[in-house]
């Protein structure tokens, strides 16, 4: 986290180092590393995107740039394709593959997924030394032509030009989606998919994007490459370029621009010195690999910046914002905001021989504070996950204001109007108070990608409002004093406030709070109680999960009692209290015989 | 079926038969090490939830040290046994420093790359001390072939399958009959909870890391002789017994085995009728395929989250 | 403010592209030799060390080349052609030495041919014999050799092999390399010179461990001879391949198995034949002996059995004393002027009488050593003797 005015400046710096850099080339050699490294470099900042943001491991980045390495190499060669249409055509035929690559990730991470890029890179290098007729296998492709800009040759200092120029957007355009709601949905996804969902992101959606950044920032890089050496054969692609790739990212620091820039010119000149020491050159890329690993996990820059965050605090305080505005925010007027009504019918699920609900039916009225409640084992969390679209039931409806939820994805329900909290709190850790509750609003933004690579007006436009938006979220909860503090330092009860105050940053029109009471102070039960009742106060309704019976009687309209996955009972919290089923359920005996164990009459 | 000869005459049926009697055999064979490579990466992903990534070089190890003590004039049982123990321990002191510092992280980015490094170095040594060549391993072995049922094989080659199932139902007994192979199902169950129960869990992680290295390297000494040692050989063993630990389901000991087996006989056929660079693509892409079925693995358990 | 960067960055863009290329100078008195250090044929880049250093040594003794000493310069390409072609540029460019010497490997020499005729700097292999290499079309062509060339050592091997055959059928194993790739039109057209079409097409990739496909079906044709452009480690799991099907057939092969195979594969290697330009075992002649023994002190070895791809090295000990008087003959270190001098040497090696070394009007004579000077060895109990001196010289039609 850099302060405001370092961005600007260390753009310009970049932008100098680039344009001074050829001017300090000896000879022609020396120039062709500056250009290895800018092309090393565009595929860093794209896998920066993949492994730093979205958290996801790629060793088939190899595989990536070799797709646009020879797409562009046979384009160029067979059909005597311009350089600027080879080009893209590299970079989108990577793109696309980038897609693909995304898919498994709906169904495994971590090192599983690891293990199938790693899959694809090594089936990329063997289709091109198989499919000889295409690629030329393993004799490659040479007599690439040069590179010429509509007739224009590029040869020596004007290539250097057109990569140095390709390398400044490319960090431009990375480092502007890493700061826009891209960025902050796949640092989302990756520290809490789960809640992630709960805020209306798409897991899925999110994690193909930045597989397409990755992988189409190695193409565009592969066929630059391959222009650069006007040969190109399967052994510039393999297994070590891939771990190469990652290490770049790792050594800089993963998640920072200036990281993969300099994990990239760290590597580009590493080998060139480590060729003195022969046959040790490997031993040592080995051990440079281990420090960096042990010394600076967090790699050069990364640890840089830590120290630097250290030294500079920042203030961590953000503005208090007027009640009015707070109700805006929360009725967010733009999208046609309305107190709705929900209602759950006949809800059944089935987790193998366990009947968990059956037939389940309740009603929310529109501003309605509902508990609901039952011992543990009842069914009250399957309920929730169920309503808010974690869980699909296998007979019932889940209505808002008469639409049919139940089976949707937990984006989508949560994109309707369905906002939750969870029991075992699930906060975006690494991402400040403030950005945790951005992240809640991001569902009521429209920029777009173009937007957000080139900071168009729009963008300014609606961060401004994201952020005043949770600047008063977080005066509604009182976290103001907090706002930048990282999620994860948050005290217990605090965390939980945070929650609530993400949920609301979705403008839902049901809020679900899963036993928020759980762990909390007499007196930050006491707050609760007040965020509740003037939240329900604004027209959201409430559906509050809880065992916590004080706060129940307080607070609840009405209140539905699940037992063994059944409804046996849903009335005013006073009738409640004394219904005798209810009490059989929770104390497990009649109430007579409980008045007389307990001798009262 | 496809005919290759030049002149064009056909391929007669017992031909054809003796063709897939060695495909076959030859597949369990490269199968056989598969199995026990993958046998290694479960015992240290059901224990400690980090594999050691350079896990191939465990193969190398054990075959090059090996060669090494051959040179100085040990005997081959005693350069054998050296070899292995001398793998534990470089398995041992491997999690102990390269591993157990990541483990807690929940990204496997760490162990990864870290594990990664120390291939590296280790390939780069073996390479110095070889000065790049490859070298023999001698073993009765392989000294004269024996032909079943048409085929030709070496013994050294039938013995490795059997040597996986072995170590595979050995595994098993351990874990059933004896104290320590409980206390490694503990701690792979959960952690925490064996802690408490008195079980060093920090020990269970070394051993598994050391009993996982002393397989590979005896992989790569029955191996070896078949092959021949050079810093290289582990490389893609390693991956590929990975890749086959990932099919089988890295939760099933039998499931990696079974896996190792029917992979290096799909390998086998597809490189016979085939091409080599398509048995790669298949081998992979087959990979990518079960992943994408079953997350899990053929054979592995499905871990469940709750919300 | 994102307008002020762009228009910044653009126009420092623009200024960079009116920049002129640097301008020439002479070379330094070095050679850069891009070898494989590492990786399957390790003991290639050695070879070439020996053999050029020891020439290297003896030249600076009797005063250098135009007053100044000669130096070698080793890169490591590992067999991998990016690596050979970057070496080429660092050796022209950042070292600016005055010749490259090309490696083991084939497929990194056909990588080579584009950098090196672009740049324009003499490169002289002392190994690769892949034939498009030199014969790659280029005018002016600066990629010459001393050593052999696949398409002669085609036409060497089908001879020997016919020689051998008793049922006139001869099949061909080869890498799936630029190598292999590259050899193979050359052998079948070397046959059909001889009337005979080739019995069997069988390829394998680097670190195949098993070829029992290939050689069950080489067996089905019927061939009794096998020719081979292997390496040692691939040439091990051949051999041991076809003893596992029970199929004994002659094996002549190209010199990729002339490293350690004997250590490799053992008594399964003794019979292999393979083709050399050169030998260092059996009886030396005194030129020979008197190299040897300079090699034998310079790099402390026992035995001439040590030197692994013996023929590599001594191409590189000609190819060090062509270069030098060509150096001499162009009066200066000028890449240019070097070149048209290479075509006027005439020198008198250990490999070969070379008289002149290269003929410009030829385009097939970018290639010192001529196909009379081809020799057949044979593995023997772990040693690469010359054939006659064997009791497999006695055998043939």
């Amino acid at each position: 986290m850099t302060l405001r005015f370092l961005t600007p400046l260390a753009f310009a710096a970049l932008a100098i180092f680039l344009i001074a850099l050829p001017f300090t080339a000896e000879n022609e050699y020396s120039l062709r590393l500056f250009m290895l490294f800018a092309i090393y470099a565009i595929v860093a900042l794209g896998l920066n995107v993949l492994v730093g943001l979205a958290g996801l491991i790629s060793l088939g980045q190899a595989g990536l740039f070799a797709l646009g390495a020879y797409t562009g190499a046979i384009l160029a060669v067979r059909l005597g394709w311009d350089f600027i249409f080879a080009a893209m055509a590299g970079t989108v035929v990577a793109g696309a593959f980038g897609a693909l690559l995304a898919y498994p990730t709906v169904r495994v991470r971590g090192v599983y997924l690891a293990v199938i890029t790693i899959a694809f890179g090594l089936i990329v290098e063997n289709v091109i030394i198989e499919w000889d007729h295409l690629t030329g296998g393993t004799t490659g492709i040479s007599s690439i032509p040069k590179p010429a800009l509509f007739g224009w040759p590029l040869d020596g200092f004007r290539y250097y030009a057109v990569l140095a120029a390709l390398l400044f957007l490319v960090v431009v355009i990375t480092h502007n989606i890493k700061q826009s709601r891209y960025g902050r949905a796949m640092l989302a996804v990756s520290q809490s998919e789960t809640a992630a969902r709960g805020v209306g992101l798409n897991a899925t959606g999110v994690r193909t994007m930045a597989f397409v950044i990755a992988a189409s920032t190695a193409g565009l890089a592969g066929v630059l490459y391959a222009y650069l050496n006007l040969y190109i054969s399967p052994d510039s692609f393999t297994f070590n370029d891939s771990i190469r790739f990652l290490l770049m990212v790792v050594l800089g620091g993963a998640g920072t621009t200036a990281g993969a820039l300099i994990g990239a010119l760290i590597l580009t000149y590493l080998p060139e010195y480590l060729q003195q020491l022969q046959y040790w050159q490997q031993f040592a890329y080995g051990l440079l690999l281990a420090l960096v690993m042990f010394v600076l996990p967090q790699g050069i820059f990364g640890t840089l910046s830590h120290l630097a965050a250290r030294f500079f605090k920042r203030g961590s305080a953000s503005p208090l914002v007027a009640d009015s505005e707070i109700e805006k925010v929360m009725k967010d007027a733009k999208t046609g905001w309305a107190p709705a009504s929900f209602s759950a019918e006949g809800l059944t699920i089935r987790f193998g021989g366990l009947t968990a609900l059956n037939k389940a039916s309740m009603q929310v009225a529109p501003g309605e504070i509902h508990a609901l409640i039952g011992p543990n084992g009842a069914g009250k969390s399957t309920m929730v996950n169920i309503i808010t679209g974690f869980y699909r039931p296998n007979e019932g409806a889940v209505t808002l204001d008469g639409v049919n939820m139940a089976g949707s994805p937990p984006h989508t329900v949560a994109r309707s109007g369905v906002a939750r909290t969870f029991q075992n709190t699930e906060l975006f850790g690494d991402l400040t108070v403030l950005e945790n509750v951005m992240v809640g609003f991001q569902k009521r933004l429209s920029y777009g990608l173009f937007a957000a690579a080139f900071r168009t007006g729009s963008f300014h436009k609606e961060e401004a409002e994201c952020r005043h938006a949770a600047e008063a979220l977080l005066t509604f909860v009182g976290l103001t004093d907090f706002a930048n503090e990282q999620a994860r330092f948050l005290p217990f009860g605090m965390q939980r406030r945070l929650e609530i105050a993400r949920a609301l940053a979705t403008a839902p029109r049901l809020l679900l709070l899963d036993e928020p009471a759980a762990g909390l102070t007499t007196q930050e039960i006491d707050e609760l109680d007040r965020m509740i009742r003037r939240t329900a106060a604004l027209g959201i309704s409430v559906l509050l999960i809880e065992h916590h019976v004080d706060l129940i009687m307080s607070v609840a309209d009405r209140v539905t009692v699940l037992d063994y996955g059944v409804v046996i009972a849903s009335d005013k919290p006073g009738i409640i209290q004394n219904d005798p089923r209810v009490i059989e359920a929770y104390f497990g005996v009649a109430p007579a015989a409980q008045a007389a164990a307990e001798g009262r009459s | 079926m496809p005919v290759h000869t030049a002149n064009g005459a056909g391929v007669r049926m017992a031909d054809q038969m003796q063709s897939i009697i060695q495909y076959i055999l030859s597949g369990l064979a490269i199968g056989g090490c598969y199995a026990l490579v993958a046998l290694g990466f479960h015992i240290m992903w059901s224990t400690a939830k980090a594999v050691n990534f350079a896990h191939g070089d465990t193969l190398m190890l054990g075959a090059v040290l090996t060669i090494m003590a051959l040179d100085q004039g040990a005997t081959l049982p005693l350069a054998i046994l050296g070899a292995i123990a001398a793998s534990c321990v470089f398995g041992v002191l491997l999690e102990r420093f390269a591993v157990r510092p990541f483990a807690k992280t929940t990204s496997s980015i760490g162990w990864m790359l870290t594990t990664i490094a120390i291939g590296i170095m280790l390939q780069a040594l073996v390479t110095m001390e070889f000065g790049g060549f490859s070298r023999a391993l001698p073993s009765p072995g392989v000294e004269k072939a024996i032909s079943v049922m048409g085929a030709g094989v070496y013994p050294q080659e039938l013995i490795i399958p059997v040597v996986a199932l072995l170590a595979m139902l050995g595994l098993g007994w351990m874990q059933r009959h004896t104290l320590i192979g409980r206390a490694m199902q503990a701690v792979s169950f959960d952690r925490n909870a064996a802690s408490l129960m008195g079980i060093n869990v920090n020990w269970m992680f070394g051993f598994s890391f050391g009993l996982a290295a002393a397989l590979g390297g005896a992989a790569g000494i029955l191996i070896g002789p078949i092959t021949q040692v050079s810093a290289s050989m582990g490389l893609t063993l390693g991956l590929k017994g990975f890749a086959v630990a990932i099919i089988g389901g890295i939760t099933s000991a039998p499931g990696v085995v079974i896996a190792g087996l029917g992979f290096g006989i799909v390998e086998k056929f597809v490189e016979g009728y085939i091409s080599t660079a398509a048995r790669e693509i298949v081998g992979f892409g087959l990979t990518i395929l079960v992943l994408l079925v079953f997350p899990q693995g053929l054979f592995g358990k499905r871990e469940v989250f709750k919300v | 403010m994102t307008l002020a960067k762009w228009s910044a960055s653009l126009l420092a863009a623009g200024a960079l592209v009116v920049m002129a290329a640097p301008a020439q100078a002479e070379q330094q008195p070095c050679i850069g030799n891009s070898g494989p250090l590492t990786g399957p044929a390790a003991f290639g880049g050695a070879a070439v060390k020996y053999g050029a250093e020891v020439a290297i040594d003896e030249i600076n003794e009797a005063g250098g080349v135009l007053g100044k000493k000669l130096r070698l310069i080793q890169y490591d390409d590992a067999g991998a052609p990016p690596r050979g072609v970057d070496n080429v540029r660092r050796i022209a460019l950042s070292d600016k030495c005055i010749a490259v010497f090309g490696g083991y490997h084939s497929t990194v020499g056909l990588a080579q041919v584009g950098p090196v005729n672009e740049i324009g700097i003499p490169w002289i292999g002392t190994t690769g014999a892949g034939t498009k290499i030199t014969e790659n079309g280029a005018s002016p062509n600066y990629m010459f050799r001393v050593s052999a060339k696949d398409k002669w050592v085609a036409q060497f091997l089908a001879g020997e092999a016919l020689k051998v055959s008793k049922a006139g059928k001869v099949a061909i194993m080869y890498e799936n390399t630029g190598w292999g790739n590259g050899a193979l039109p050359d052998f079948k057209a070397a046959m059909e010179a001889k009337g005979k079409t080739v019995a069997a097409v069988e390829t394998f990739n680097w670190n195949d461990q098993d070829m029992s496909a290939q050689a069950i079906r080489i067996r089905d044709s019927g061939a009794d001879t096998v020719v081979t452009f292997a390496l040692d480690r691939e040439g091990n799991q051949i051999v041991r391949s076809f003893d596992k099907i029970g199929y004994k057939p002659t094996i002549i092969g190209a010199w990729g198995i002339a490293g350690n195979l004997g250590d490799l594969a053992g008594p399964l290697a003794n019979g292999v034949r393979v083709m050399q330009t050169f030998t260092w075992m059996g009886d030396m002649n005194p030129r020979t002996k008197a190299v040897w023994e300079k090699i034998q002190k310079k790099f402390k070895l026992k035995d001439p059995s040590e030197l692994k791809m013996g023929s590599a090295t001594a191409n590189s000990y000609d190819a060090v004393y062509i270069l030098a008087k060509a150096i001499e003959k162009a009066g200066s270190y000028d890449w240019k002027k070097v070149h048209d001098a290479l075509y006027t040497v005439k020198y008198d090696g250990l490999v070969a009488k070379y008289d002149p070394a290269f003929d410009a009007s030829n385009p097939e004579r970018q290639d010192a050593i001529l196909p009379q000077y081809y020799k057949l060895t044979v593995w023997s109990d772990g040693k690469l003797l010359p054939i006659e001196q064997t009791a497999y010289g006695k055998v043939g039609k």
